[in-house]
């Protein structure tokens, strides 16, 4: 029996290098759909490397289906989805999730599972019936562990935690799973403010210490301007606007794809756009 | 949580310490009541003739009983509560829902209504209602996954159609029955009970070597159950190709309770119990795939000494034991079920 102890290591080296001007994760002409419901027709995006690009749009307007078929969740019905220059539903799956993670919106847990033992799963597409736990996952797990803040929880059960330290762990094991692109399916949902900024906090740190490229689908268009490098509003299955926030958010845009009369100004804090809902007494007559 | 290395070539083990513990101790226990199960009987022996009977020698009376009748069907009751026990756990988890067992969503029922069909239509021997039990098994398993199968398999849907389709096969049974002659009927009924009555080397023999074929496979396929667990979306994205791990662990859990059955008929409850009884035993960190099967083999083999001797000299059908102490936990469930209104 024989164990090494290495410097945690948070990602492995699958930064591969895309042709010049590509971005690796990209969808081309993808037809979305579940079953005979056609979700989104001929979606063309590029997901910048390294930055933070958020997804945002009305309910059912195919944010989080796009995400799906992004992560290689959703296979498209025409069109396809790229990742590092490879029709990502032609690669092999174990492959794919070595280089891109993916949250799914709402994951439960098993019942009665510890938090170590939930985040080690992570590390399931670096492993295989001889190689069950090496010391790089046991590494990866660590070090997920305290990038998240949840190594004093590693022994608790998960059914015992709260939302906002719940939804840590579940990053954690995204974390652990060393992809250098992380998918997020609305990760703030159900958490009061605090614990929304907190895991917002957390991601973005996780982009700049390690170049890491975030996905993440938002409901709140403050949030998701404040934190996003590159934001993609969507309507009705199709992509409205895309850019920096600033460019992209408008009052016309805002009433466009969410039906809401809004008045924009910079965020005191950030110099974001900072959309504030006008109620119906205080709306100026054209 | 054990982890065993070898640095070249890169190899890497799980070991879980409290599943291996509480394995050695159902094994011990297990193993206690076997040797006490080939002691007693009409001919009493010590259990010092039992081991050297089983070891070749000791008197020639002794070696008898004790290698060709009582063996044979202590071993048989050992490899369908190991089969029984493991196709339960594997079943359990990937439904994530403990009365997804081959008992009570139809496998063993599909196996009993065959088993009835070559008795009474066909009037088939003892090997040719072995190969319809079997037959009937793996029927009923891909008419249950068809009827439950839209986009992937989830636990409760599988519980339902399986309650539906195990209704139907009993109706078959049933009916069989009731058109059947007096002697086919009472042979059939006895295999419905689930019974360990007179089974001999026949019946080791295919059994062990089933045993033996599906036992690794089911554990090497056991490490994808860690993902699935997490939810369908959340094993894709960790790279488990989902269906088809799903698929291959059905099939291997559906083979057990194929090759249970049968060896011994639908032996009531035991892949429903065995897998919980682990559980508890093991905790939640462990797949306890091992320890189900060994909870089942243990928990066949005590409930056929406890059916052979409790109303001595009258003999029940072990499945008649295993009903009556797996029934009031299934009602267990149920309850808890409703209570918690998650279906399990």
């Amino acid at each position: 029996m024989h164990v090494t102890t290495t410097e945690p290591v948070l990602h492995e080296p699958a930064v591969r290098v895309a042709p010049a001007g590509q971005a690796r994760l990209r969808a081309e002409g993808a037809c979305l759909a579940y079953d005979d419901r056609v979700i989104a027709r001929d979606l063309d995006i590029e997901i910048p490397d390294g930055r933070i690009t958020v997804i945002v749009g009305a309910n059912a307007c195919g944010k989080s289906t796009l995400l799906r078929g992004l992560a290689r969740l959703l296979r498209p019905r025409a069109g396809s989805v790229v990742l590092d220059g490879h029709d990502i539903h032609r690669l092999p799956t174990k492959q794919v999730a070595r280089s891109l993670g993916i949250l799914p919106q709402q994951p439960v847990a098993p019942g009665g599972i510890t938090v170590a033992d939930l985040v080690g799963r992570g590390r399931t597409p670096h492993q295989g019936l001889l190689r069950q736990w090496s010391s790089d996952d046991e590494a990866a797990v660590d070090a997920a562990l305290a990038a998240t803040g949840t190594a004093e929880l590693a022994d608790r059960c998960v059914d015992e935690l709260s939302g906002g330290q719940r939804q840590r762990v579940w990053i954690a094991l995204a974390l652990a799973q060393g992809t250098s692109l992380l998918l997020l399916d609305e990760p703030t949902t159900f958490l009061d403010l605090a614990h929304q900024v907190d895991v917002l906090d957390l991601l973005a740190e996780l982009n700049q210490r390690d170049g890491r490229t975030v996905v993440l689908v938002l409901h709140d268009l403050n949030l998701a301007s404040r934190y996003a490098d590159h934001l993609v509003a969507m309507k009705d299955g199709a992509i409205v606007a895309e850019g920096p926030p600033a460019e992209v958010i408008s009052e016309s845009l805002v009433a466009d794809v969410f039906g809401l009369h809004a008045h924009i100004c910079p965020d005191p804090v950030t110099g974001t756009p900072l959309v504030i809902p006008v109620p119906a007494g205080h709306r100026r007559r054209p | 949580m054990w982890v065993l290395r070898w640095p070249r070539p890169e190899v890497s083990l799980r070991v879980h310490g409290r599943a291996v513990a509480v394995t050695a101790a159902l094994l011990a226990v297990g193993f206690a009541t076997f040797a006490w199960s080939l002691s007693v009987g009409d001919f009493p022996i010590p259990i010092g003739d039992v081991l050297a009977g089983l070891a070749g020698g000791g008197s020639e009376d002794a070696g008898f009983i004790v290698r060709t009748l009582r063996l044979p069907r202590a071993l048989t009751g050992v490899l369908v509560g190991a089969a029984f026990g493991l196709s339960g756990a594997i079943f359990q988890r990937v439904a994530r829902n403990p009365l997804a067992s081959p008992d009570i969503v139809g496998i063993e029922a599909g196996a009993a209504a065959a088993a009835v069909v070559t008795i009474v239509v066909l009037g088939g021997s003892t090997a040719q209602i072995t190969i319809g039990a079997l037959a009937g098994a793996v029927l009923a398993a891909v008419a249950i996954y068809a009827l439950a199968h839209r986009r992937g398999v989830t636990g409760h849907r599988l519980v339902l159609v399986g309650i539906g389709v195990t209704a139907v096969l009993h109706s078959v049974t049933s009916y069989l029955l009731t058109r059947a002659e007096v002697h086919d009927a009472q042979r059939a009924v006895v295999w419905l009970t689930g019974s360990l009555h007179a089974r001999g080397w026949e019946h080791v023999r295919p059994t062990s070597v089933a045993v033996a074929v599906l036992v690794p496979v089911a554990m090497a396929l056991g490490r994808h159950l860690r993902a699935l667990e997490l939810g369908d979306d959340a094993a894709r994205g960790l790279g488990t190709r989902v269906e088809g791990a799903r698929a291959a662990l059905l099939l291997t859990a559906v083979a057990l309770a194929a090759v249970g059955t049968a060896a011994a008929g639908p032996v009531a409850f035991v892949a429903l119990v065995a897998p919980q009884v682990a559980r508890r035993l093991v905790g939640h960190r462990s797949l306890a795939l091992l320890p189900s099967a060994a909870t089942g083999a243990l928990l066949v083999v005590a409930a056929d000494l406890a059916a052979r001797r409790l109303l001595s000299p009258v003999e029940l059908p072990v499945g008649i034991f295993t009903a009556v102490l797996g029934a009031p936990y299934l009602l267990h469930l149920l309850v808890r079920a409703n209570r918690a209104g998650t279906g399990g």
